[in-house]
């Protein structure tokens, strides 16, 4: 027995034997397998695990506020609150709908999709379910705290014009960045979600007025709740912006303007500092924050006067008879009115075969050069044109800046047109016909400039040739823009003929309804025929001419020239021109009227402007705050 | 017999039982390590308890002649099953897992110590029949005393203590002589009942940890979470370590069953590839003990008890820090001697006991 036993022990030695090497074989490789994710991929796997723990909570930086020359915060932030579904802590996903929906009013369709798309984030990823909510929302959220923890309040900064449409264009609006944008690189700190300038100055100046966003690191466990604050780097506060505008200038011009198609700018000739800049119909940028409604946005875009464009910069237009300001100076430069030559307007004259008329069809008889500008008669100008030739034009005109963007701190500025043999030759392949230079001198035929470009060339004739850069940036955080002043050096005497015609324009002529008693107002209409007559049958929309009128005040020192457009207004001492006297009454009311009026801009003589420069009264509900409201 | 003979206590292999004392102390550190925040005296103390009674019973199965303890295992292993049977109607469920019986203030796991009974029962078995090889109805019954008590431990839903059971019939039947042509009718067996397992057996979630273990990345947050967590974990130990306590995977909880199943994982993040290389060493260093012991068993029985104890810490060492490191799929299988839970650790020194057992008995007859 116990031999046999021995046996089989000695059989089982033999065969336990084998299993040696099994075991040796899967502990080498188990041993492998840890050298190769300790060793060779430690460094990664620690980076993977200090992500696992350590979560960046953004600290959004607020968005710097834009003020009125005068200080006065026409765009800032407003406090505002999301409703938000923290999904890790829902007890009861039916309970949780339920209480949305009928206590909170939210869609069960749209909440469903909410869910849908979320699906795949994350449990402790909270989900916006109702965005900038009312007091009612607000209070019924703090009052099931208890019973439903899973929905919270939250608070973002929104921005707030508060002025509503009032300099829309200009001031811009925000919107999400776009994944280009993202890429680009030229956000630096910008994730999926942050708003950006989408136009205007929120877009020019968006680097200035961003600032820095910060970060919370806090330590967190798988649930993905906090358990502990690592460091936090504060946010750096976007800078604010001053701009040249003045908030008063900017009501009138954008009242003057209501129920109209047109622009209104003005501006400082000395320095390029836009005053007010209107252009109508606007939109209200509130409607873009946070984001907009498509409805919102296909009714804005479907509209057909198309209030998303500022026309100031971005639409250029016939000049019409505007451009005889800058054929004078043409004129007299060139030296084709030395002398002094008079011209008979007998109310039509002939060049090349064709007849042009005069806007007066008895004639104005004989006249010299004030007296042409100041009734605007075509023949003089026609006359002066063909003596000057398109070249001696063209040169002139495009080096006071017509036919390209004036280098406006807005962005998505038009170029316009003013044409030459050259540009004809370029763009249409086709001769100049002497005809055509006829056209040109009564700003007709193919001259296309946009309200800035003829307000810069205007106010550069009438400072003696001081051509500025137009500018909205008073000052930035980050200090003063740099904006270049190219002196043409027009000879004072041409200039003075010029003031005076433009003076006599107002004063008696075809501007006069823009004369304002105490000011030296010099101005010059235009108006544009939108369409010959025998074209006019064929025209569904509107065939009304447009209305122009560009001037200074006052003759001997400008201080403000402003320009007027109004599509299919009429003619421009009826339409234009009454506009540009409100203007000019705004801004003689604030320069002159008041005693204490002082020079320095910026110095601020506006009663309760420094008042309105503190955040808007607690008790006051901010988000039904009309500002529009505020009238004169 | 209980009285220690002097003789017998020369013959104690002393490094073994530091090896297992490591290794448990090892398990014992990890759980306070990265349970302690959660209270103190819940899973540390505890398991300082469980490793107390762990000695005793290993001592008290040294003590005893293993050849006593095998002559009365057909009533052990009958107690055992009944205790099974006790647990699918009146036990109570951890995780999903209907394997516990409570007893007044205790927990106790049945199949844990049931993996030891079946290991004798076997032995015992295969060590009274005296031939070179095994026919089919020694094959047929010796798969019957495993596979019943394994089946009634899947009927609680425990696959991976199921699992556990097969190596200890496929090692034993190796050792007791099975035939070649046996081997291949049973891995043909396997082949054609693998498939049939798949449709009409396996649980979804079961189904779901075989698929995620070919492509962990299929559902982060699901079960391949868990082997995507435990490689970082590991991984983000390095070398040296993160230090006790350190480990954000563990205590953040991000690893999941963090002193159980997945113990290995906060040891191999806090002390890093120097631990992890050591204990892989100690359970290596353990199994070469267990070899030799095996060699010098003057009888059946003993050489087949300590064969297949040796051949069931391999396979819950291989599956367990396989699984952690994600060479295998997620299945409960505890790393013995460290993974926090009574029975197990009991069971392993009960298991170690015999052994012992065997070995200081191997000149006496």
């Amino acid at each position: 027995m116990a031999i046999h036993q021995d046996a089989n022990r000695q059989l089982i030695q033999q065969r336990l034997g084998r299993f040696r090497w099994v075991a040796l074989l899967v502990f080498l490789t188990l041993g492998v397998r840890l050298w190769q994710l300790q060793i060779v991929r430690g460094d990664e796997y620690a980076i993977l695990a200090e992500r696992n723990r350590i979560r960046e909570i953004p600290l959004v930086a607020a968005r710097g506020a834009i003020l009125d020359r005068d200080g006065t915060p026409m765009v800032d932030n407003r406090p505002s609150y999301d409703v938000i579904l923290y999904r890790e802590d829902m007890k009861d996903r039916d309970a949780t709908e339920r209480y949305l929906v009928e206590k909170l009013g939210i869609a069960p369709e749209a909440l469903g999709r909410l869910f849908d798309r979320n699906r795949k984030s994350p449990l402790y990823h909270p989900i916006i379910v109702k965005e900038d909510v009312g007091m009612e929302d607000i209070s019924v959220v703090s009052a099931h705290q208890s019973d439903h923890p899973e929905v919270k309040l939250g608070s973002e900064p929104r921005r707030l014009y508060r002025y509503g449409k009032l300099a829309a264009h200009l001031l811009g609006y925000l919107g999400e960045i776009s994944e280009k944008e993202l890429a680009s690189g030229d956000h630096p700190g910008a994730r999926a979600g942050t708003l950006v300038g989408r136009s205007g100055v929120e877009r020019s100046y968006n680097q200035t007025l961003t600032g820095r966003d910060g970060a919370r690191r806090v330590m967190v466990d798988s649930r993905g709740r906090e358990v502990g604050l690592l460091d936090e780097q504060p946010y750096v506060a976007g800078g604010d912006i001053r701009l040249t505008l003045d908030l008063d200038l900017q009501q009138v011009a954008d009242q003057a303007l209501e129920g109209r198609v047109g622009v209104v700018v003005a501006m400082d000739p000395r320095n390029g500092e836009i005053l007010a800049m209107a252009s109508a119909p606007s939109f209200d940028p509130n409607t873009f924050s946070p984001r907009i409604s498509s409805k919102a946005w296909s009714a804005i875009v479907n509209d057909p006067d198309r209030p998303m464009q500022n026309r100031a910069i971005q639409n250029s237009y016939s000049p019409g008879s505007i451009f005889k300001v800058v054929m004078a100076s043409a004129g007299l430069h060139e030296g084709a009115l030395d002398g002094d030559p008079s011209v008979f307007c007998g109310g039509a004259s002939t060049y090349y075969g064709r007849v042009f008329r005069c806007a007066s069809s008895g004639g104005h008889g004989a006249l010299h050069l004030e007296a042409a500008i100041a009734r605007s008669c075509n023949i003089f100008f026609y006359e002066l044109g063909r003596k000057l030739g398109i070249e001696k034009i063209a040169r002139h005109a495009e080096s006071l800046g017509l036919g390209s963007p004036t280098g406006i701190d807005l962005r998505d500025e038009q170029g316009g047109v003013m044409p030459s043999p050259e540009w004809k030759e370029r763009k249409h392949g086709t001769k100049w016909y002497a005809g055509e230079t006829i056209s040109v001198s009564i700003g007709q035929g193919q001259v296309s400039v946009t309200p800035l470009q003829m307000l810069r060339a205007i106010s550069a004739i009438v400072t003696g040739g001081k051509l500025t850069t137009p500018h909205v940036l008073l000052r930035a955080d980050d200090g003063p823009g740099s904006w270049p002043v190219t002196d043409l050096g027009l000879e004072e005497a041409h200039v003075r003929r010029i003031r005076a015609g433009m003076w006599q324009s107002v004063h008696g002529g075809t501007g006069r309804n823009a004369d304002v008693p105490g000011l030296d107002i010099c101005g010059k209409t235009g108006t544009v025929q939108v369409v010959s007559r025998e074209n006019k049958q064929f025209m569904r929309s509107n065939s009304e001419n447009h209305s122009w009128f560009a001037g200074f005040a006052n003759r001997d020192n400008p201080e403000i020239a402003v320009v007027v457009f109004v599509e299919h207004g009429g003619s421009g001492g009826m339409a234009a021109a009454p506009i540009a006297k409100k203007m000019f009454a705004a801004y003689q009311e604030k320069r002159y009227a008041r005693p204490d009026a002082a020079e320095e801009p910026g110095a601020s003589t506006r009663p309760g402007a420094a008042a309105a420069s503190e955040p808007p009264a607690a008790a006051a509900p901010a988000v039904s705050e009309q500002p529009g409201g505020e009238a004169p | 017999m209980i009285k220690p003979d002097e003789r017998l206590m020369r013959s104690f292999d002393w490094l073994w039982f530091l090896a297992l004392l490591a290794l448990s102390g090892s398990g014992v550190l990890a759980i306070w390590s990265t349970t302690s925040s959660v209270g103190i005296d819940s899973y540390f103390g505890k398991q300082l308890a469980y490793l107390a009674c762990g000695i005793i019973a290993f001592a008290v199965l040294t003590a005893i002649d293993y050849r006593v303890f095998s002559d009365w295992i057909a009533v052990l292993y009958g107690a055992g099953a009944v205790a099974l049977i006790l647990v699918l109607l009146v036990g109570h469920s951890v995780h999903g897992n209907k394997s516990w019986l409570s007893l007044g203030p205790l927990s106790i796991q049945p199949s844990e110590f049931m993996k030891v009974l079946v290991l004798v029962a076997l032995a015992k078995y295969y060590a009274n029949l005296d031939m070179d090889h095994l026919n089919l109805k020694e094959l047929a019954i010796g798969a019957l005393v495993v596979f019943v008590p394994a089946a009634l431990v899947f009927l609680q839903g425990d696959t991976g203590t199921t699992l556990t059971y097969l190596p200890i019939y496929a090692v034993l039947s190796c050792l007791a002589g099975i035939r070649r042509k046996h081997v291949v009718a049973l891995l043909l067996l396997v082949l054609v009942s693998a498939p049939a397992a798949w449709f009409f057996v396996l649980k979804d979630y079961q189904k779901e940890r075989v698929v995620t273990i070919f492509n962990p990345e299929r559902d982060a947050k699901g079960v391949g979470y868990q082997t995507i967590q435990s490689e970082i974990a590991i991984g983000s130990g390095r070398g040296m370590g993160k230090g006790l306590k350190q480990g954000s995977q563990g205590s953040l909880g991000f690893l999941p069953a963090r002193h159980t199943d997945f113990v290995f994982a906060v040891l191999a993040e806090e002390l890093g590839f120097v631990c992890s290389i050591a204990i892989l060493l100690l359970f290596l260093f353990v199994l070469y003990r267990l070899y030799l012991a095996g060699g010098e068993v003057r009888d059946k029985v003993g050489a087949l008890i300590v064969s297949g104890v040796a051949a069931l810490v391999l396979f819950h060492v291989v599956i367990n820090i396989g699984m952690v490191v994600g060479l295998f799929p997620v299945v409960g299988v505890p790393l013995p001697f460290v993974s926090a839970g009574g029975s197990s650790l009991i069971a392993c020194f009960m298991a170690m006991g015999l052994c012992m057992s065997v070995r200081i008995r191997r000149y006496v007859n």
